[in-house]
């Protein structure tokens, strides 16, 4: 079956002084129709520049350098600016980070669904009325007639974030990229929030591209796994196996620095020492052996590439697991 | 909302009381008027009938009332130096002094609103960068030094417009108006640009400025993820928010370009109030120059209030803050 979006050796990098630094390298992956795929690491992995670059919505002096991105039979990275607008909201939905700040300040709720919709259904101001209470309605608001004509600071933060979720999903796209859609809210919003998106989900029938740092959220959510340090894909797996046997020494120990209760029920972090390299400051080899526990001279002068491992990839000289992987898979 | 109109109403009409009460005390503090007004020989009677006929002999609050009172009937008293009207004097010049204000004002607008624009928008374009560059000279250089410039070129050398004056006039219901005429529209162009140049490059600046941040705020980028297109982003998403900032900044500049236009009416000749107020300083006119003060006082206040009460209807935030 061929996959809904489909992602090849996508670069970007910073442009700066026209010496460009790479901030994302050789990111392939792909996404089938109503998967959903969770692309996690830490700040500053790349996860959402990789994202934003998708449907080019990178500002200088981040440019996409190099990459095949195909949705269905389209490339979108062969569109012209014209063509891209077309695919941005309309096919290709995208859920910004912080409801603070994403909604327009001075115009209602419903003017901004209003005008997103017209960019890409011709439909009637009727219609679009109708449309919009219902999807202010789906997304769990209530009075929808209040919050259309409502402007975004009469709103909650986690009001906001639905506000937020319908403008991207009310032209019907195929595809949705949500972009760490809970960080910035309280911690229990955060668990409406990912109700709702997983019943959108359902409903829709959208593939979605879940950014984010928490592997919580990962768990509740995903399908499968692309795990993403200093700018590159390091594992990827079905969701259930990536927790299960992780295969790169990075991915467990993210894994470890989840807080979960040992067998006294007190809390456990295990921080992973060190930092990750910053943009233009990669090390030789494995961008990871600085920290890894593993390490050896193999690790230090080349780097792995993603390799096939029981129907997971992973970039490690050293993988982590290889029997209890087999085991998952029998 | 309307509590809150009033309350700003009643706030402006204290300020203009305190700006009255201030430009009172000046005329009957500073300079003596009966030894402006008679010639040195005058005799006792003369002195006191001009003394009865001012008022001085009634207690201060009595004439700082009497004064107020006259205000808006226009009855401003007379002038120490022509002993004219005051009312008139003024009322002869404050046409000239709006026209010019008016045309100045609709020479930056015209100019700097698509200029901020573009600037604002593609800030790296070639054309947007020599924009700013010749921008740097409109907020550098003095009023007076501009029109002494562009009469250098544009009288001396080229002779296309006149130096000095208005021009031919028309009286159209107590308006004496030179839009009217070819002469009239000649001499107003090099004043009216003179004066605007300044508040031309600074609203270009502000809307670039502004533009330029908002254009770079999530709201921005996630309309832009939307399908929204570039004109409406701009037009609508952006400008929208850019408004508030520059209108507050224009009124006030609209303030600057009434109140003083003293330097570039002088360098023009421009029989407008700033002149009169010159001529004022010139022989010690206290009365003139306090009424003036009232009138720039009064310009301020009134613009600033219309701008604050059309707040609310560019910017939903501000609508319920009052209510």
């Amino acid at each position: 079956m061929t996959p809904l979006l489909s992602v090849r050796g996508l670069e970007v990098a910073l442009i700066r002084d026209s010496q460009p630094v790479p901030v994302v390298a050789n990111v392939s992956f792909d996404v089938a129709a109503g998967e959903v795929l969770g692309i996690v690491g830490e700040s500053g992995a790349g996860k959402s520049v990789a994202g934003a670059a998708l449907i080019d919505l990178l500002s200088p002096p981040l440019r996409r350098t190099a990459g095949e991105i195909s949705l269905g039979a389209d490339r979108l990275d062969r569109m012209t600016p014209r063509q891209l607008r077309r695919v941005r909201g309309g096919r290709v939905g995208f859920i910004f980070q912080d409801p603070m700040t994403s909604l327009n300040p001075v115009l209602t709720i419903g003017r901004q669904m209003a005008d997103t919709m017209r960019a890409h259904l011709r439909l009637s101001r009727a219609e679009i009325r109708r449309r919009s209470l219902d999807w202010i309605e789906r997304v769990g608001l209530p009075d929808p007639p209040r919050v259309l004509d409502a402007a975004p600071h009469e709103l909650s933060g986690g009001q906001r974030q639905r506000v937020v979720i319908a403008l991207a999903l009310c032209a019907e796209p195929e595809l949705v990229i949500a972009d760490e859609p809970t960080t910035a809210l309280d911690v229990s919003v955060q668990a409406q929030i990912l109700t709702l998106l997983r019943r959108l989900h359902h409903e829709t029938g959208s593939a979605m591209i879940l950014i984010t740092h928490d592997l919580g959220v990962v768990a509740k959510m995903c399908d499968r796994v692309a795990v993403m340090y200093a700018g590159r894909i390091v594992e990827t797996a079905p969701t259930d196996r990536l927790f299960h046997a992780p295969r790169h020494h990075y991915t467990r120990g993210l894994l470890a620095a989840t807080p979960a209760p040992d067998a006294a029920g007190r809390m456990q972090v295990a921080a992973i020492p060190g930092q990750m390299p910053g943009v233009g400051d990669l090390p030789t080899g494995c961008a990871f052996h600085p920290r890894c526990p593993r390490a050896d001279a193999l690790c230090r002068e080349i780097r792995p590439e993603l390799t096939p491992m029981q129907g997971a990839l992973a970039a490690c000289h050293h993988p982590l697991n290889a029997a209890r992987a087999a085991e998952v898979t029998a | 909302m309307i509590l809150h109109a009033v309350e700003r109403i009643l706030q402006t009409l204290l300020v203009i009381l305190i700006i009255s009460f201030i430009a009172f005390m000046l005329i009957d503090t500073l300079g003596d008027p009966l030894g402006l007004l008679l010639p040195p020989d005058a005799s006792l009677a003369e002195r006191q009938a001009l003394t009865e006929r001012l008022g001085l002999d009634r207690p201060l609050l009595a004439r700082f009332a009497e004064f107020l009172a006259g205000l808006p009937r226009g009855d401003l008293g007379i002038s120490y130096r022509t002993q004219e009207e005051v009312s008139g004097m003024i009322a002869a010049r404050l046409p000239a002094t709006i026209e010019l204000a008016a045309v100045a004002l609709l020479i930056s607008l015209v100019v700097a609103i698509p200029a901020g624009i573009y600037t604002g928008v593609f800030p790296r374009s070639r054309f947007a960068r020599a924009i700013m560059f010749v921008s740097i000279a409109g907020v550098t250089l003095p009023n007076f030094v501009v029109g002494i410039l562009l009469i250098a070129i544009f009288s001396v050398q080229l002779g296309w417009f006149p130096s000095f004056g208005r021009g031919a006039t028309i009286v159209l219901g107590g308006w004496e108006t030179g839009l009217l005429t070819r002469s009239g529209w000649h001499a107003i162009i090099l004043p009216a640009l003179t004066l605007s140049l300044f508040q031309m490059t600074f609203i270009i600046r502000l809307l670039r400025t502004q533009l330029m941040e908002i254009g770079r705020s999530e709201h921005i980028r996630f309309a832009r993820a939307r399908g929204l297109g570039e004109a409406r982003l701009w037009f609508v998403y952006a400008l929208r928010n850019a408004l508030l900032p520059t209108i507050t900044m224009l009124a006030l500049q609209l303030g600057n370009i009434i109140a003083f236009s003293v330097v570039t009416e002088s360098v023009f000749a421009w029989p407008g109030i700033g002149t009169l107020f010159l001529q004022s300083v010139q022989a010690a006119d206290i009365r003139v120059i306090a009424i003036y003060l009232i009138f720039v006082g009064i310009v301020y206040m009134v613009i600033n209030l219309l701008v604050e009460l059309l707040y609310p209807l560019i910017d939903p935030r501000l609508r319920q803050r009052h209510a």
